[in-house]
């Protein structure tokens, strides 16, 4: 018996038929467990058959563009420029390219981009044959993006075969070195370590994963995670930048659309990945505008989202820019929403605690509590200023002492620290009542200042 | 009462009424001298302080000549009993070139993650002595994630099991370029368990590895290490696919042990049924623990361990107060957590028996038991060598007991102790170009590194596998390459070890709103110890199973106390699917071929508690498990099976009771284990079989149609077959086998003193039904050669 016909028998495969064998329901099980298996991730299965509903469309056709050949070989290559007058969701083009390298660098946590400007970054997001990770992934499209005079232009490379990644790698790295940063989504977490690893199995020296790297995953999360759903690229696109997508194709589709090319050479088949990722780099673009424009939202009169304000200020304040974070809270005290404002003027009070302007930071406590009697935060923080700083135990009592019968709702063990708090301010005023001679009588809180 | 030591414990045992006359043979294995040698001048000063200050102030004469060889860069293997310091053979090497060049790595692989992290201790322990910046690391499913990158960059030695290589590092091994660029050792410890499907996969694992090595330029040395198997080098250099050295002539001093084989007696001369073995391994384990001898039991089932546990516990419970604790079972199945605790238990001495399957062979360090008890014979003289090695590992004399169930293997071992005592132990076979397992790996190969034209991988023609996988879509050849193309992950479509991966979880309802997960069940057992109604025993509480919830991989269960267990109920049915080989006799044809065979649960048994008796059954519905495999059979039409004079009934007992035997003399014959094996009487079209119907008779019984409709439809053929998927090789060997066989058969059930038949020859009568014998017999004469 061939080999052949062993490696059906065993999976089952009854394609060629034999004389003496009818339907055999057991080995139609077997097989359908092994498809089963095969095709579980999706795709792969259906990409056996393949049915040609309609004549193919070359690649140049489907997508424009044209082959490139270097010194390692040749790859499909597809360039689009965006002019700048061009829209792009709630932005002009021509405006994105005004990119910060301050900003960019404090987005980033990366001191290096600090000196970069518009003409150093190089956008990359890549597609693959799978999302899985492991060595049998193939990156087939590589999209980079730049600034050039005004513009944006989109270059994607294109593998059509995977005899095409060594020329295609080299060609990304040049373009990469010739830069100074990199910007992706998600990047530093995929497509760089899916690159490299890329790089070490083409045995090619590696000097694009470890230049500098902003991901705008991190700072999106940061900036606008409170009020998204999920901190997904289609997600931001579409809530916060304003880009609608038509007849997008969707994400675990694309491995099977280069899979169903591999197969048909039918240009049709991709053609709606390279649309897809292109809209992917350039929001990727506008995303970096916008963020940095949260930043530096101090300084614009733009209708922004307070909330994003208010997390940009904590950003600012992490990085050591006191200065700049007031600002950005000072923006953000004053908006319509309650728990922004409040958030807000909490995080003032702190910077001002901690640069020893006590008497700023007090006030913005009163005024705390004139909103809120039960907030809990003021009240301590406000005592402890009045115990230390005043060296006024009575009027620090009186504060705890008001949100402790203020009625309101409060955790258990919230209540039993503000009490540990009275009866400790009240052995104080005791204390310095017997020193001082004082009127004994002082559990009743006295108003307020 | 003053504890007996265990000498005095055995000179009472010869003249103990219980036991005297049963012991087959009381064997005095004596102690055996060690031979050293220096150390080599080459080992690094520190090391040799090290190793020194732990009291090792030379060497044994195996471990010197390993260090040798792997000096000289030759791949060893390392036969040599427990406690013999095989460690030693690998971890000196290995912590010399990295003190000699310090990006040296190595990879440690374990077929356990108990032994991995035994063994990690071991050479952590020997680091912080020599107080040197080497890092060890496990790697396997529970390692946390942000532990992974740093364990691979700086990881010297990573240890791990073949699973995690398969799944999770070589496909990966992009990430791991600093190991593999300069991976100097591949240690493989535990060698003899992976043998059959497991080994298999092993040694395509290790295909794999290599081009990955050749990839990053390197070339590591692989040490191995194996308990006493027949082939050891063989085995080695099949699992390797390169020529290995055997080092088996230990050096280590061994103290003297007293082995014993007991047979239990006969209580029922008619029927030819023995004393069921756990009653003398219940007696002399409780009186070996009484006495403070700690003592291990092996039992050979995941059940006999619950009982026999439950058992002794029973006896402690009555006789010593706080008793309970004493004794504890050990099995797979339980949750880490427990195994743990057991086995701190038996280091410190708070426990002093455990009652074990034989997850204890494998070699994980439990201190020092003086006893070991196996309550029936393990399958395969290695096996039963090996438990018999658990007791005395470091010094004192130490006892071993062999107590024989009533089946042909046992019975053939203890009557015939110069056989068993001068027997080589079973060959360790694997079968890597099975090409289920191969087409998998190849797959997974291919998505490591894409194929070139002319590469090799596997004795088969890889082109051909190639092309058939590019017609499956799965890869994709472009300028001589082939590469992978589909989305999926093909490490996760394949587990090394079992047909299904996935394991069954047992939650416990009792506590309302309180449930527990108190055990797991793989997916193949699960189907025989936790359907519907089951009573499924942990550490031999009960528990009452409500319901199997296969497709959540669930088992609920409540606690109860009822004074019985039960025992699944399985059929088995074959169709061959193609011949590969004939042979056409007068009264019988001899085949063998691929089968595809069906095993469905159908049934339960409630057997009593210490009687054993039968008190009920019950129904259970399962679907069924199929499986594709390798087997020999033999089919005699009926027609000359009708000029015996015997009815039809009486001749499908005589073919069971054959079977029986064949069985038990095919497992003997390949050298395999007899689980390795298994067997059915029925018809090559898979129409009818023979199935143990409720009152034990057997029956026969298409599964559609009735009775009648089939007795003359079909011939009756024996299978044996391979017990795994896609086969083993031992059908073939077999199949050469056969005239040897039946004459083997007739002799054993010829000779055999009973008088209708008993479980030594062609089965318990009540199973077979009272003409076995002769029908057996007569059979015989009418197939069998002189």
């Amino acid at each position: 018996m061939s080999f052949r016909d062993r490696l059906e028998r065993i999976t089952g495969d009854t394609r060629g038929a034999r004389p003496d064998t009818e339907v055999r329901p057991g080995i139609g099980e077997l097989r359908k467990r092994i498809e089963e298996i095969m095709s579980r991730r999706g795709g792969a299965a259906h990409a056996q058959r393949p049915e040609v509903l309609r004549p193919r469309t070359t690649l140049e056709e489907a997508v424009g563009g044209e082959e490139v050949e270097n010194s390692q070989g040749r790859f499909f290559s597809v360039q689009s420029v965006f002019g700048p007058s061009a829209r792009h969701g709630h932005a002009l083009i021509g405006e994105l390219a005004e990119l910060d390298g301050e900003l960019a660098a404090l987005l980033a946590a990366e001191n290096s981009i600090c000196g970069c400007s518009s003409g150093d970054a190089l956008f990359i997001d890549t597609e693959t044959t799978g999302l899985a990770g492991g060595t049998g992934t193939f990156p087939f499209l590589v999209g980079l993006g730049w600034f050039e005079g005004g513009a944006f232009v989109v270059r994607q490379l294109f593998a059509s075969d995977f005899s095409e990644e060594r020329a295609m790698l080299v060609h990304l790295e040049e373009l990469a070195t010739s830069r100074r940063f990199l910007i992706s989504f998600n990047g530093k977490a995929f497509d760089m370590n899916l690159i490299g690893s890329r790089f070490i199995l083409n045995r090619l020296e590696d000097r694009v994963t470890c230049m500098p790297h902003l991901d705008l995953l991190f700072p999106s999360r940061r900036l606008l995670g409170h009020r998204l759903v999920d901190a997904r690229l289609a997600t931001i696109e579409r809530d916060v930048l304003g880009v609608r997508r038509t007849d997008d194709v969707p994400g675990n589709e694309i491995p099977s659309r280069y899979l169903a090319w591999l197969k048909r050479r039918d240009g049709a088949c991709v053609s709606d990945v390279f649309a897809h990722n292109r809209l992917d780099v350039v929001s990727m673009a506008s995303l970096l505008k916008h963020l940095s424009g949260l930043l530096a939202s101090a300084h614009t009169q733009l209708r922004l989202c307070e909330g994003d304000v208010l997390a940009a200020g904590r950003l600012l304040r992490d990085r050591g820019l006191t200065r700049e974070a007031m600002t950005l809270f000072t923006r953000a005290a004053d908006s319509a929403d309650r728990c922004v404002r409040r958030e807000a003027r909490v995080s003032l009070s702190l910077i001002h605690k901690r640069s020893g302007r006590w008497a700023e930071a007090a006030r913005i406590w009163e005024a705390l509590l004139d909103e809120d009697p039960l907030d809990v935060f003021a009240a301590c923080e406000l005592a402890k200023y009045l115990e230390h700083r005043v060296r006024d135990h009575r009027r620090a009592m009186g504060v705890i002492s008001r949100v402790i019968h203020a009625g309101g709702e409060m955790k258990p063990h919230v209540r039993r620290d503000l009490e540990h708090r009275l009866k400790r301010l009240q052995e104080k005023a005791h204390a310095a009542s017997q020193d001082d001679d004082r009127e004994p009588d002082m559990l009743q809180g006295h108003s307020g200042p | 009462m003053a504890a007996l030591k265990l000498e005095e414990w055995l000179a009472r045992f010869a003249t103990d009424g219980r036991y005297r006359g049963n012991a087959t043979s009381v064997k005095l294995i004596p102690a055996q001298e060690g031979a050293f040698a220096p150390y080599p001048e080459w080992v690094h000063p520190d090391l040799r302080a090290v190793l020194q200050r732990r009291g090792i102030d030379k060497l044994y004469s195996h471990q010197a000549h390993a260090l040798e060889l792997v000096r000289q860069g030759r791949d060893v293997v390392i036969v040599t009993p427990t406690a013999s310091g095989k460690t030693l053979c690998y971890n000196l090497p290995v912590l010399q070139r990295i003190l000699e060049r310090p990006q040296t790595r190595a990879l440690y692989l374990f077929p356990t993650k108990a032994l991995a992290n035994d063994q990690m201790h071991e050479v952590h322990g020997l680091i912080a002595d020599l107080g040197c910046d080497i890092k060890t690391f496990t790697y396997d499913g529970d390692t946390p994630d942000d532990a992974r990158q740093a364990i691979r960059r700086q990881g010297h030695v990573v240890v791990t099991n073949p699973d995690m290589l398969h799944a999770g590092i070589l496909p990966h091994h992009t990430k791991w370029q600093k190991l593999f660029s300069n991976l100097a050792f591949v240690v493989v410890d535990e060698l003899h368990v992976y043998r059959g499907v497991f080994g298999s996969h092993l040694t395509n694992v290790f295909r794999r590895l290599g081009r990955i090595c050749r990839f990053y330029g390197s070339s590591p040395v692989f040490i191995c290490c194996s308990a006493t198997v027949a082939n050891p080098k063989e085995h080695a250099e099949n699992l390797l696919e390169r020529e290995v050295e055997l080092i088996d002539k230990s050096g280590a001093p061994r103290a003297s042990k007293t082995f014993i084989l007991y047979n239990p007696p006969v209580v029922n001369r008619e029927l030819g049924i023995r004393q069921s073995a756990l009653a003398p391994a219940r007696a002399m384990a409780t009186d070996l623990i009484e006495n403070r001898i700690q003592t291990i039991v092996f039992a050979t089932s995941r059940l006999n361990v619950e009982v026999l546990t439950k058992y002794l516990k029973d006896s402690f419970r009555e006789r010593v107060p706080k008793g309970l604790g004493m004794v504890a079972g050990y099995r797979g199945g339980y949750l880490p957590n427990l195994r743990r605790q057991i086995e701190q238990g038996l280091r410190e001495r708070s426990i002093l028996g455990v009652v074990s399957t034989n997850a204890l062979e494998l070699g994980i360090d439990i201190g020092e038991l003086e006893a070991c008890i196996m309550a029936g014979y393990p399958g395969s003289i290695a096996s039963t060598w090996q438990q018999a090695g658990r007791a005395g590992r470091r010094t004192g004399h130490s006892l071993a007991v062999l107590i024989a169930r009533s089946n042909p293997m046992d019975q053939f071992v203890v009557e015939h102790p110069d056989f068993f005592f001068t027997r080589s132990p079973e060959h360790c076979r694997v079968n890597p170009d099975n090409l289920l397992i191969l087409l998998h790996h190849v797959k997974s190969a291919a998505f490591e590194l894409p194929f070139e034209d002319g590469e090799r991988f596997g004795r088969e023609d890889l082109v051909e596998i190639l092309s058939y996988l590019e017609e499956k879509g799965v890869l994709h050849r472009v300028e001589g390459r082939w590469h992978w193309s589909a989305e999926s992950y093909p490490a996760d479509e394949v587990s090394l070890r079992t047909v299904n991966p996935e394991n069954v979880v047992v939650v416990d309802t009792t506590e309302t709103g309180n449930h527990r997960v108190i055990a797991e069940v793989d997916w193949d057992s699960a189907f025989t110890t936790v359907h519907d109604e089951a009573i499924y025993m942990v550490e031999s509480r009960q528990y009452h199973v409500d319901k199997l919830d296969l497709d959540r991989k669930k088992a609920y269960v409540h606690e109860v106390d009822v004074d019985y267990y039960t025992d699944a109920m399985t059929y088995t049915n074959v169709r061959v699917l193609d011949e590969f080989g004939t042979m056409t006799r007068e009264r019988v044809i001899v085949e063998h071929g691929e089968v595809q065979v069906v095993r469905k649960v159908v049934g339960y048994k409630k057997i009593k508690f210490y009687t054993g008796e039968n008190v009920g059954y019950g129904d259970v519905n399962l679907p069924q498990k199929e499986m594709h495999t390798t087997s020999y059979w033999f089919t005699i039409p009926w027609h000359h099976l009708d000029t015996l004079g015997l009815g039809r009934e009486e001749v499908i007992d005589g073919l069971a009771g054959l079977a029986y035997c064949l069985h038990h003399i095919a497992a003997m014959l390949v050298m395999a284990d007899i689980r390795d094996l298994d067997r059915c009487i029925g018809d090559k079209s898979g129409q009818w079989f023979v199935r143990y119907g409720d009152d034990l008779r057997r029956i026969t019984m298409a599964p559609e149609a009735s009775v009648k409709v089939m007795e003359n439809a079909f011939d009756p053929t024996v299978f044996i077959f391979d017990a795994y998927p896609g086969g083993i090789g031992f059908s073939e060997l077999l199949f050469s086998k056969h005239d040897l066989m039946l004459s083997s058969a007739a002799s054993l059930i010829g000779s055999c003193p009973c008088e209708h038949g008993c479980p030594m020859c062609v089965g318990p009568v009540l199973e077979v039904g009272p003409r076995a014998k002769d029908a057996s017999l007569m059979i015989l004469g009418l197939v069998g050669r002189p």
